[in-house]
Order: C-alpha cells, then sequence, then structure tokens
C-alpha cells in the first residue's frame, strides 16, 4: 500500500512536469498516434491481398497491434526509464536512488515518463474497440493481456539492462533487444518455424507480448492463459532478482548530479 | 572542397572507432531481414505459388537487404542540428569558416558510407542464406546510381526536419511520420507492384519512391527504361529539394537569437 502511495505520487509528479510543456506533450501524443496508423497501413495492404495468413487476418493484426501497442505505452508512461536503465547504471546515476528510503528499481523505473506513451496507450485501446473483439470478456481478456505484456516488456529490458553490473556498457546490446522485443511482437508468430517460435517464447520473448495475448483474447484457452500468467512472473521476478543482485556490484563515480 | 572531405574521412574514421556499435547495427539488420524473410516465405506457401506481381521469394528478401542497408544508413542529421539549435551550438558553428548545410552533408556522408557498407555485407550474407544467391551485378550497378540519390534525397529531407528546430524546438515527431511515409509510399515494406494501381500513381507522385523502391527494386529486378524513370525522377526532386531547403535555411538563420557567451 505504502508502495503504491509511492508510485501515485511519482506518477502525479510526471504528469504535472509533462503538463508544464502541454503543448510539446499534446503533440508528442498525437504524432505518436499518427505514425503507429500510419505504420498499420502496411497491413490493410498486406490483408486487402491475402486475406487470411494461417488463421491471422486484419481484425487479428488490429488487435495484435492493440495489446503491444498499449503494453508499450502503459510501460513508456508510466515506467520510462525501463528502455534507458542502461544509461543510469552506466552514467553512475543510481546514487540518487540509493540515498533514499524506497525501493530502488521502482523508484528508477517511475521517475521518468515518456510522453509519447501515452499516444501508444490510446492509439492501443482504439485499434482493440475496432477490432471486433471488444465484447465485455473480451474487454478483461485485452486487461489481463495487456498487463502480462507490460510486466514481460520490463521484465526482460530490465533484465537485460542489469547486464550492465557486470559488462560495463550495455547500451548497444539493450537498444538491440529493444528493438528485436518490440518488432518481432507486432507479428504474428504463427509466421515462424518451430525453432523460432521457441526463441520468441524464451530469450527475445516477443510472442509473450504479441501473439499469445492475442489469441487469448480471441478465444479463451488455459494454455494461452498460463503461458502469459508465467511468462509475466517469472520475468517480473527474475528481473528484481538480477537488479538486486547487480546493485551489490554496483561502483558509484561519485559524479554530481541533479536529479529533477 | 578539401576541407569537406576531411569533414567526411574524420567521420568514417569517428564510426570505425566503435567496433561494438557496429556490431549492435550487423545485429538488427540480420534480425529484419530475418523476419521479412519468415513473413514473405509463409505467404507464398500459402498462395501456392513462385511469383507474386512479378516479385518471387528471393526477389522479395534481397529487395528489403537493400531497402534496409538504405534505410539503417540513412543520415539522422535533424537530430544533430535539432541538439545543435536547442543546445545554442549552432551560433559556434555558424561562424566557421564552412557551410553549415554542406559541413553536414559531409559528416552525414561519412557515417552512411560506414554504416551502409556494414549493413551491405551483414544484409547479403543472412539474404544470401535465407534465399540464395544474389542478383545480378547490373542490378548492383543500378542500385548503386540510384542509391546516390536516394541518399541526397533523404539528407534533403532530414535536413528540413532539423532546421525546423528554430521555428518549433520538438521535431522527433517529424521524423517518426516521415519514417512512416517512406516505410508505406516510399516502399519500404511493401514493393509499389504489391499496391493497388490508385495508390501506385499517388507514390508516384510523390517523392518517397525515388528515395527506396528505386534502388531496391532496381537491384532486384534491372530494367532500363525503369532505371531512366527513376534516374529522371530523382533528379527533378532533387532540384526541387536542394533549393527548399537552402531557402529553409535563410530564412531558418533570421529566426536564430543568440543570449550571452
Amino acid at each position: 500500500m505504502k508502495q503504491l502511495k509511492f508510485l501515485v505520487a511519482l506518477w502525479k509528479a510526471n504528469i504535472q512536469a509533462a503538463m508544464e510543456f502541454r503543448a510539446a506533450f499534446f503533440t508528442q501524443v498525437i504524432f505518436m498516434m499518427i505514425n503507429n496508423g500510419v505504420y498499420f497501413i502496411f497491413w490493410v495492404l498486406y490483408f486487402d491481398k491475402f486475406t487470411e495468413v494461417r488463421g491471422w487476418d486484419i481484425n487479428a493484426m488490429m488487435l495484435l497491434f492493440g495489446i503491444t501497442a498499449s503494453a508499450w505505452g502503459i510501460g513508456a508512461f508510466f515506467f520510462g526509464n525501463f528502455i534507458s536503465l542502461a544509461e543510469v547504471i552506466v552514467g553512475g546515476r543510481l546514487d540518487y536512488y540509493l540515498s533514499l528510503p524506497r525501493p530502488v528499481l521502482l523508484h528508477v523505473l517511475a521517475s521518468k515518463s515518456i510522453g509519447s506513451g501515452m499516444g501508444d496507450l490510446i492509439y492501443g485501446i482504439g485499434s482493440f474497440m475496432l477490432s471486433g473483439y471488444f465484447t465485455p470478456d473480451g474487454t478483461l481478456r485485452f486487461l489481463l493481456g495487456v498487463f502480462a505484456g507490460v510486466c514481460i516488456f520490463i521484465g526482460f529490458l530490465v533484465i537485460v539492462q542489469s547486464l550492465s553490473f557486470w559488462l560495463g556498457n550495455t547500451v548497444a546490446l539493450s537498444q538491440f533487444a529493444l528493438s528485436a522485443l518490440l518488432t518481432f511482437s507486432l507479428y504474428p508468430s504463427a509466421l515462424f518455424d518451430a525453432t523460432t517460435k521457441l526463441v520468441l517464447l524464451t530469450l527475445i520473448p516477443a510472442a509473450l507480448i504479441g501473439t499469445i495475448p492475442t489469441e487469448f483474447v480471441r478465444e479463451f484457452s488455459w494454455q494461452s492463459a498460463l503461458q502469459m500468467t508465467a511468462g509475466a512472473l517469472v520475468f517480473l521476478l527474475l528481473s528484481i532478482y538480477i537488479f538486486k543482485l547487480g546493485l551489490k556490484r554496483y561502483e558509484s563515480g561519485s559524479a554530481i548530479q541533479t536529479e529533477v | 572542397m578539401k576541407k569537406y572531405f576531411s569533414i567526411l574521412t574524420m567521420q568514417v574514421i569517428n564510426n570505425l572507432a566503435y567496433p561494438g556499435d557496429f556490431l549492435g547495427r550487423s545485429i538488427s539488420i540480420a534480425t529484419f531481414i530475418f523476419i521479412f524473410a519468415g513473413l514473405w516465405r509463409t505467404t507464398f506457401a500459402i498462395s501456392n505459388t513462385n511469383i507474386i506481381n512479378g516479385l518471387t521469394f528471393p526477389n522479395m528478401v534481397w529487395y528489403f537487404m537493400m531497402a534496409e542497408t538504405l534505410e539503417l544508413g540513412r543520415p539522422r542529421i535533424n537530430r544533430t542540428i535539432s541538439e545543435q539549435v536547442k543546445n545554442g551550438e549552432v551560433a559556434y558553428i555558424l561562424n566557421k569558416p564552412y557551410n553549415f548545410l554542406l559541413y553536414h552533408f559531409s559528416a552525414g556522408l561519412g557515417d552512411g558510407i560506414v554504416r551502409m557498407t556494414l549493413n551491405l555485407i551483414v544484409g547479403s550474407i543472412v539474404a544470401w542464406i535465407l534465399a540464395g544467391a544474389p542478383p545480378i551485378p547490373l542490378g548492383w550497378l543500378m542500385a548503386f546510381v540510384t542509391l546516390i540519390g536516394a541518399w541526397i534525397l533523404h539528407f534533403c529531407f532530414m535536413a528540413l526536419i532539423g532546421l525546423a528546430a528554430f521555428v518549433v524546438e520538438e521535431t522527433n515527431s517529424f521524423e517518426l511520420i516521415y519514417q512512416k511515409l517512406v516505410f508505406i509510399l516510399g516502399g519500404f515494406l511493401f514493393p509499389l507492384d504489391m499496391f493497388p494501381e490508385w495508390l501506385q500513381k499517388i507514390s508516384y507522385a510523390l517523392p518517397f519512391p525515388y528515395m527506396m523502391y528505386a534502388p531496391a527494386r532496381l537491384f532486384v529486378k534491372p530494367d532500363v527504361e525503369l532505371f531512366w524513370q527513376m534516374l529522371g525522377g530523382q533528379v527533378i526532386w532533387i532540384a526541387v529539394f536542394v533549393l527548399l531547403v537552402a531557402f529553409v535555411y535563410r530564412r531558418s538563420e533570421k529566426y536564430l537569437t543568440v543570449n550571452g557567451g
């Protein structure tokens, strides 16, 4: 409860900071929605020509985009540092968080907000509503799928970026992991062979963010529910464990910094 | 010219100094080609055909390889210009004995040469494994010639977006939209041959196909008539955009306010 209050206070501060430059914030939101919409034209053209690919049609793709964009949007807007944790570690900027009596990882992640994430979130919800799966039980499954997606996005990227504690600068590796996770999660894993599917469920868990939740919303199955939940739990807990383990090796640069 | 060549050389050396960054980029192009090959292998398999709108599966993979080489190697000078405008560094650059835009052109070209060469090598290896032997030498030649025009057009767009920072400060959103227009109307994700006819007409009336479709399509299916058509289009659009960039640059200088030293 105490941590939740702390999180809400951080989010409130982030929103207030964004509202200081509200024109820039709303521009980012609107442009991100347009950006996602223009990107989706590819699938409109594709399914206009091929109608269906291994059980996937334009509505399923809208749902997949809805889930992935919403999960990414929530992560970016509410836990914005999940994509720049490696830079924080390498730059010795953990000193500030370590000196405060709050959970370090939670504090780092939620102390930054990426404005365009709100654009992704709104686009994702809109895409879901237009996908044809916007029913009461569909919405409930959509929310569960998005929640699992947020956990996996954050968990996986925290794990990769925590390697900075051991390997030094892993910014390039982290950027690759981010780009691979995001790109693969926007494609149905039905397109790939068995080995690639296994990689997408484990090493780069993109299928757990995009394909599995989409299949779960389209039709309830215990198998996809279990895969999503287990994936979310494993990645989240593992990320906390690895970050804590790495924190013991953290060496401060004694740099003078100001956190705003 | 000598000073611009020195800037270009310096940028090439700078790029070669970070092998880790190098590796990261090469993994990126390999991943993207892998995904794209998966999509088209499945599409050709379920369509039960070897050829769709004149293109085969190997054509599609090599097409994407060339398009991705250009996309990952195009200059991101809009970010540099935008940053220089916002932090005031532009004031120090403007009083140097070189042209601001030509400086960025040379630096961008230095970046581009290294990045595109690496992308081409790694991309070709991956495409060869996934789709078989590369296109014939004439395709390489036509692609190389049109790649130059495509790169200059990309530079003009990036410069315009960067110069917009004199007026609006936040320009990342423009880059995102521009990138997606090239992805769709430029034929990056979907060759123009696959478009419905009405959309092909719209695309050809815009500069985007000359920035992406031209080198990639000529690479996999060299065609003399298409080559001259694409080259002609590039020359016209380059003339239009060079004039536009020069005009916007002159106007932007008037917006510049430098406070203190």
